[in-house]
Parts: structure tokens; C-alpha cells; sequence
């Protein structure tokens, strides 16, 4: 079974993606959160205004009219600690346009001002103390207990953050996508800056990389396992049956070779990466 | 046989720590260049990494001049090459495509310190952990091949984290220096580990499984023994948080 995706289908303006949108506590990029609550996207005005398509995503456009207010509200967007910060500072002046669903964490990140900021708006504050997980996969448990309780058809779960900052943060992003798959069946993709990540398991995976976002390098990172076999098509520098593996080859400033499509087929978690075009180069 | 390192020690302003300095393409800290600069025995960007230095030393740059300049030159300004290149920088063009900029520094890195028969301790790294995720993975990808290239241990320093590569074996890491920040970790990048001990640690590991998908250590921290020891049977990314400067 061939698992499919289009990596950077969030970003588009237009389309019927159902996504859910996680904020860790990291710079938020402007670029990314502009396109995913895009203001200038009529089409995506128009496309929430269509009662017959459900969706779970967390877009907000800065142009609120009333009548998408309401459809809002039932959207699943959340914040992991201080990911609330982010949001809020990077609001200000519109904040109640853009309400989280909840908030989760241990709340040692949260401001005491922001905290109490989205409180009082009615925002959910789910406390989740344990010290085994981090804020991140926390999050994730969280929002697929909503997911379930809602009975929310989702194709896909955003992430913002996670690969900056200190390097065990970074290394704790990619372990919370090896334990996502035992959270939810919904594929999780981070997001942050100029770069994507998402897990392949083993099997075959069809990539499409046409939306028109794709920044011009990617790679193939076997973080937690040497993966013996790796095939791929549609990069510049194809493997084939080969061994990806710390040590010996890691795929990275690999790019595309026009078709528009990469497929990978790997014998073990693999790390997939790629770059996302530059807003401002646009 | 264990091995010992002091892994913040060449931050600190005395001692005889014999280390090299390679600057890599990121942005470069104030905080610890003038610092590193100053009791590097050999000093090198890898392409780009001559623009940040180029940059960060405006107005000195004549004392802050590279012993060379490796890379395949697809990153350093025309004007930065050409002044370093005025200067008597070498220019040593690496083309080869299949490694990195920073793989290729390191050596000829390691030829210089044969050639000149230089007693090294440590290759002190700056930049290479933040950016392009592709390239991060790249940078822990060359301390893997450092091993094939150098005998001299390698770190990695940007910002407020540091990362070095302990090989299989027994490790001593002394953590004392003042300089160390409050997180650290253990992260079995490449392949699981299913045997490790510590001690030193808050969150301590006794032959326990370091893997993706089971356990990795982060936001771990120190007892306060002012000593890590780790013992390992597969490669295993130390790293840890230097303290912010600014904060001091």
C-alpha cells in the first residue's frame, strides 16, 4: 500500500485539505501563519462559507466576516505551552480573531498575562504535568482525544515550530513524530522557517512536490535506524536499493528533478525534509 | 580505555587547551568569537562561514584574518573572497560534491595540523546547528565521518547548544567549567543503542535502550557531581546548553 501526500498542500490557498494546526513555542514565522490564515485567499473565504465541506482545520483570515466567525469556532487549533506566547504576541491587535481551542502543557513556558489572556476568552487550559513526555507529544494527545471526541474527519496535522532553538528540542520534535504514530493515525508534518519534516515508515510513499511552495533542496534523513534499503525517484540524486545510514550516506542538499513527484520506499523510519520557497522571494 | 573531555573548556579564559577553529555558514555568536578567536591555534571558514567573519568583524578585520578558506566557493560574497584572498588567506577550492563544506574543512584541516605538526586537542566548530534542517542533519553527519578524517575530538558550538559525537566505549565528560547552561541530552542519532549507563545526570540511564520511538534523553540535567560519565555501545550525540553569556 503506497502511502500518499502532498507535503506542502497546507500552504495552498485553495483546496479542501482538513488540517489541524499545533503551535510550539518558537518564533512563528509570519510567512507560514499569514498563508495558513490567510487574509488574501478569497478563495478560502468562499471555501468556508461551503456547509458541505467538513473540515477541522485551524485557518484563520485576518478578515473575519461574521458569519465565518461561527464556522471558527469549531476549528481545532492549539497551542503547546508556550506556543501560546507566540501566538499572542504575534496577534496583538486582532488576538480574539485568533482563539486557540486549548492550551496544554506544564505551563512553566506560558506567560502569566497570556495564560490569563486566553482563559478568560474561554480557551481550554489542559494541564499535563507529566515530565516523561514533552509539551509537544502532550499536545498531540490532546488533540487526538478532541479529534475522536468530535468525531473530526482530519488528513492532516500541522505543526509550527520545533526545529530551532536548542538542539534536544529539536531532537525531541523528531522523536514526538516516531511517537505520533502510536497518538493518532492522522500524519504529522513540522513546519518552521524555511524547512518541513515529516516521518516515511517503512513501505512505499508517493510525494507530491508540485504545489508550487517547494523551496529547492530536500533530503532523506535516517535519524533513529540505518535503513538498508531506500529507493527513491524524482530526486536529482536517486538511490536506489541503497543503504541510508549515519555514518555512511545521509541524503541531504538533494533537489528535484522537475517531474513533480518523489516516491521513497524504505525498510525503516526515515526522515523526509524540504525546503519551503521564500515568501518574500515570491 | 575512557575517554575524558571538558566540553565547554575551550570557553574558558585561561588554561592551555590547543584547539582549532572552524566557522561554518550561520550566524556567529559575539558572545564566544572574540573569545575563540583569540587561543585558536588554526583558524579556517568553510565558504560561507567567511562572510559571517567577514561581517562580524567589521572595522578589525584585519585582525581576525583566516589561516584559509575551504568550500566550493558557492556561498562566499565576491568581495569577501577577494579581500581575504588580498590578505593572504588561502583559497582552497574543495569541489567535490559528495561531501559537505564543512566535511571537506575538516580535511584539510587535519592536513595542516600534519603538515605543521601541531599538537591538537579539540576542533572547535561554529555554526552548523541551526537553519536548514537538511543541513543540521548534515553537520552531525560529518562528526560521524570526523572520526575517519581526525584523530582530534570535534564539537559543535551556535548559540546555546553544543553537540559532540561519543563513540562506543566509556566517556568522562567534565561539566564545571561555570559556562555550562542548565539542559542536556543524549540523543542515539543513527542507530539505537541498547546498552547505556550514566551517571551524573538527574534523569540517570543504567544499560538502558536510547532509541527513537522508545527514549531519547532531552531536557535532561546535571546532580550537581559536577561529572557526567557515559557509557555507550553505539555512537551517541552528547549535547548540552551553554550558559547565555548576556545573562552572566
Amino acid at each position: 500500500m503506497e502511502h500518499v501526500l502532498t507535503p506542502l498542500e497546507c500552504l495552498l490557498p485553495t483546496g479542501n485539505l482538513k488540517y489541524c494546526l499545533l503551535i510550539l513555542n518558537q518564533p512563528l514565522d509570519r510567512n507560514h501563519f499569514h498563508h495558513l490564515w490567510s487574509k488574501e485567499a478569497l478563495g478560502i473565504c468562499s471555501w468556508f462559507r461551503s456547509p458541505e465541506r467538513g473540515f477541522s482545520c485551524c485557518m484563520f483570515t485576518e478578515i473575519l466576516e461574521e458569519g465565518l466567525a461561527d464556522i471558527f469556532r469549531a476549528l481545532l487549533k492549539a497551542c503547546a505551552d508556550g506556543g501560546a506566547n507566540r501566538l499572542y504576541d504575534v496577534t496583538e491587535g486582532e488576538r480574539e480573531s485568533f482563539l486557540p481551542e486549548y492550551i496544554s502543557g506544564d505551563f512553566d513556558s506560558i506567560r502569566p498575562e497570556v495564560k490569563e489572556y486566553y482563559k478568560v476568552k474561554g480557551c481550554e487550559l489542559v494541564s499535563t504535568p507529566d515530565q516523561d513526555y514533552t509539551d509537544f507529544t502532550k499536545c498531540l494527545q490532546v488533540l487526538q482525544k478532541k479529534i475522536m471526541g468530535k468525531d473530526l474527519q482530519v488528513d492532516l496535522i500541522v505543526t509550527l515550530g520545533g526545529l530551532a532553538g536548542r538542539f534536544d528540542q529539536i531532537m525531541a520534535s523528531v522523536e514526538t513524530l516516531f511517537h505520533a504514530t502510536t497518538i493518532t493515525p492522522v500524519p504529522v508534518i513540522i513546519i518552521q522557517a524555511d524547512s518541513l519534516i515529516c516521518l516515511l515508515q517503512p513501505g512505499k510513499h508517493k510525494l507530491h512536490v508540485d504545489t508550487g511552495f517547494e523551496g529547492d533542496w530536500c533530503g532523506l534523513v535516517p535519524v533513529g535506524h540505518p535503513c538498508k534499503q531506500v529507493t527513491t525517484t524524482g530526486l536529482k540524486w536517486n538511490l536506489t536499493n541503497s543503504v541510508l545510514m549515519f555514518g555512511t550516506l545521509v541524503s541531504t542538499s538533494n533537489t528535484y528533478d522537475g517531474s513533480g513527484v518523489v516516491t521513497v520506499e524504505t525498510d525503516h523510519p526515515l526522515i523526509w525534509t524540504m525546503g519551503i520557497k521564500d515568501e518574500s522571494r515570491k
